[in-house]
């Protein structure tokens, strides 16, 4: 069971091959594929990780300000030398995060990749997506085959400024 | 009534089939009780002390005959026959079988009815006057405006997870009928410059820490709304405490932040999406608007009461119900009805499918089927022609739905307390029925004027009793039942929306204050009476209310009266004031 890929990407399920660096090393990860590191990390080191061959993730934490993701006099995010977005769920419960992805979406221009980790229920994964998250960890215990299918549990919508959640990320 | 379109009714169906997914997955252990806890919370799904409790939406107070006789099947088939009114317009059903609750959804979405969001940490359902669309002195219609509201926090894709519950309430009139100022967000009708829109209250609300809301923005034209809401739900979604579920409502954010700079984030904020797609467009307002079945009165009548004044000579009865149950309507020659669910004896806003499906049957002969649930707990006929008010009165009289103490002080407003709710920490429905027996002279109810008397079980407040000109609170102190008594409070302040009042904002709302340490269950009624007596004493006229007589002496009376009256003292005191 626990090996199953849970990572929904593109429409479909992938295993997960990244890793979080390890917030007490003072070392940097080395310039190889999939690492992630934290906001905090990423704001202290952003000139010399930008250089790097291999992009890094940067995870955010529910408690993020999104003042967090620009240095000062920058109105958007460099998106090249970024992997992905990954905003952290410590509770499904805790809704910090749709606001989070609504604010890179559509006032700090992050067009990438933005990934939902953490506590990532099959039942929160329609309104994740209708929030602007393009790929979703989804949790232990959760049967990632029955997540798939929330993208279709509403048909319809209301509030015109969210997106149409699609499986496919175009 | 608000017709549904395909979206609306398509979006109500695909919910309930996620909810009987998400009790599937639940049944087979594939969701955890701590995950499925939050998920039927979010359906109006709480886990009681006798059973599940179910909370079925009316949204924005408004009912049509079907949908009544459909409440009525459910209480009938799933539930012992009865519903309970809430005080936020909805009906509860206090014993359905968790199995059964995704069939129930099904049948009541098929009379465009559903509990969606009517718990939980989201936007519940938004209220308003209970006479929405049938008072004379409303400047805006607030049905069309609730519906737009309903559309735009349904299923939410980025408020469905906040820090704590969220209320919204609209009031469309001169009058405050919604009390706008005990809510998370209260909405108060304007004409500025000639352009309608929404004075902004926030933050106001009862439960542990009782505040009125804060004026954050004085006018946003009604093309605004929604973006406005949106921005500061974001503020608060991001924002609000999430460490500590009682300090976790807008109120403390708004109060930690000063309502100064919480109203500048919102603007910021909000200056960001202002001109985005959610702006409302004259179009969709209308469409919404078309959408509504509006009732096609006879606008020949004229204001003629001659009969009703003969037939009210000489019938007490009748002439009672007149004065307290009968209201003013927009169109000359109607009136709107209030039905009365305090009978004595009766637990306040219950119903019985029996009486349910009598009031649908003469909504539709007295009226155009229509029906309004108010927030004390009572049923409104929307449009009943004055020349049918007796033949009206008889048929609610035997069906003991006639009582008229609208107004009153036995109208009280009460939570289901601790006979059901398992927050309660003591009882309310014996205590209100106890209060309706000691005051049962009808002379000497009317003698005592308008009064509010409000109830809760427990600090969560779904009594409202801190905006009841009297209010009663049920505490727990070592296990025992305590009662707590306010004074002073109401939830609004009628035209008077003077701003630079300190007592008197929000729409007039005001939180009453304690007046000293509890009583035994018993005492309760001798401890009204004695209020009373203290009031009838100190009031100026038969025209001052108990209200004004508070809020000219204050309380200082009505508690040295209470605490040295030997029949009170007879009996053992709380010494304490119990810190809720």
């Amino acid at each position: 069971m626990s090996n199953r890929p849970r990572l929904i990407r593109h429409g479909a399920l992938e295993d997960d091959l990244w890793r979080l660096h390890d917030t007490t090393l003072t070392t940097l990860p080395p310039d190889e594929a999939y690492w992630m590191v934290t906001l905090d990390c990423w704001k202290v080191n952003q000139d010399s990780m930008s250089q790097r061959i291999h992009s890094v993730a940067i995870l955010v934490p529910a408690h993020a300000d999104s003042k967090d993701f620009l240095p000062i006099g920058v109105s958007s995010i460099n998106a090249l030398a970024i992997a992905f977005i990954a905003i952290d769920f410590p509770n499904y419960t805790d809704g910090r995060g749709f606001s989070l992805a609504q604010i890179l979406r559509t006032q700090l221009g992050w067009l990438g990749e933005l990934r939902a980790v953490g506590d990532v229920l099959i039942d929160t994964i329609h309104y994740l997506a209708r929030c602007g998250f393009d790929s979703f960890l989804v949790k232990e215990g959760h049967d990632p085959e029955l997540a798939l299918q929330s993208f279709e549990t509403f048909t319809v919508h209301y509030q015109k400024s969210y997106l149409k959640p699609v499986k496919i990320n175009s | 009534m608000y017709i549904y379109d395909e979206i609306d009714q398509q979006l109500v169906e695909q919910r309930v089939a996620q909810f009987k997914d998400q009790t599937a997955r639940f049944l087979t252990g594939k969701l955890s009780e701590e995950e499925f806890r939050v998920l039927r919370l979010q359906n109006g799904l709480y886990i009681q002390r006798h059973a599940p409790m179910l909370r079925v939406a009316i949204p924005y107070g408004m009912l049509v005959s079907k949908q009544l006789r459909m409440l009525a099947y459910v209480a009938r088939r799933w539930d012992k026959g009865y519903g309970h009114f809430s005080t936020r317009q909805n009906m509860q059903f206090n014993w359905p079988r968790l199995e059964d609750v995704p069939e129930i959804l099904a049948k009541l979405a098929t009379v465009q009815m559903h509990a969606i969001q009517t718990s939980g940490n989201c936007i519940r359902n938004t209220t308003t006057d209970h006479f929405a669309g049938l008072a004379p002195d409303e400047i805006i219609n607030p049905l069309v405006w609730c519906e737009i509201i309903r559309q735009w926090s349904m299923l939410h894709p980025e408020f469905a997870f906040l820090p704590r519950k969220f209320k919204i309430a609209v009031s469309g009139a001169l009058t405050d009928r919604a009390a706008v100022g005990v809510h998370d967000i209260g909405l108060q009708a304007v004409e500025v410059d000639g352009v309608l829109g929404f004075r902004v209250w926030v933050g106001g609300g009862l439960g542990r820490t009782p505040i009125v809301g804060k004026l954050i923005k004085p006018f946003v034209a009604w093309s605004d709304l929604l973006t406005y809401l949106q921005a500061t739900l974001r503020v608060y979604n991001l924002h609000g405490r999430r460490d500590n579920k009682y300090k976790a409502r807008i109120k403390i954010l708004v109060k930690d932040l000063t309502p100064e700079v919480f109203g500048q984030q919102v603007d910021e904020q909000w200056q960001l999406i202002k001109d985005g797609p959610d702006k409302v467009s004259e179009e969709y307002v209308n469409e919404v608007s078309s959408r509504f079945v509006w009732p096609k009165y006879d606008t020949s009548l004229i204001e003629n009461d001659d009969s009703i004044i003969l037939q009210a000579a000489g019938n007490l009865k009748f002439e009672r119900w007149l004065r307290t149950n009968v209201h003013d309507h927009k169109v000359t020659g109607y009136a709107s009805v209030t039905v009365s669910l305090k009978a004595t004896g009766v637990p306040p806003g219950d119903i019985k499918a029996d009486q349910m499906e009598a009031i649908a049957d003469i909504s539709e002969k007295y009226g155009f089927g229509e029906l309004r649930v108010s927030h004390e707990q009572n049923l409104i006929l929307a449009d009943v022609r004055r020349q049918s008010l007796y033949s009206l009165w008889l048929e609610l009289d035997i069906l003991k739905l006639a009582t008229p103490n609208i107004g009153y002080i036995t109208n009280i407003i009460a939570c289901p307390g601790g006979d059901y709710c398992s927050l309660a920490n003591a009882v309310s429905i014996p205590v209100a029925a106890a209060i309706q027996e000691r005051f049962d002279d009808l002379d000497f109810v009317y003698e005592i004027g308008e009064l509010d008397l409000n109830l809760s079980g427990c600090i969560n407040s779904c009594g409202h009793h801190h905006v009841g000109h009297i209010g009663i609170l049920g505490v727990d102190k070592a296990g025992e039942e305590w009662y707590q008594i306010t004074i002073g409070g109401r939830q609004n302040g009628g035209v008077n929306i003077d701003t630079n009042q300190t007592q008197i904002r929000g729409g007039g709302a005001a939180i009453g204050r304690v007046i000293g340490p509890s009583f035994a269950r018993e005492q309760i009624p001798d401890v009204i009476y004695r209020l009373i007596q203290t009031y009838l004493r100190l009031r100026d006229s038969d025209a001052e209310r108990f209200i004004d007589v508070v809020e000219r002496l204050g309380i200082g009376r009505f508690k040295e009266d209470v605490y040295s009256d030997p029949i009170l003292l007879k009996a053992p005191l709380n010494t304490e004031v119990i810190d809720v």
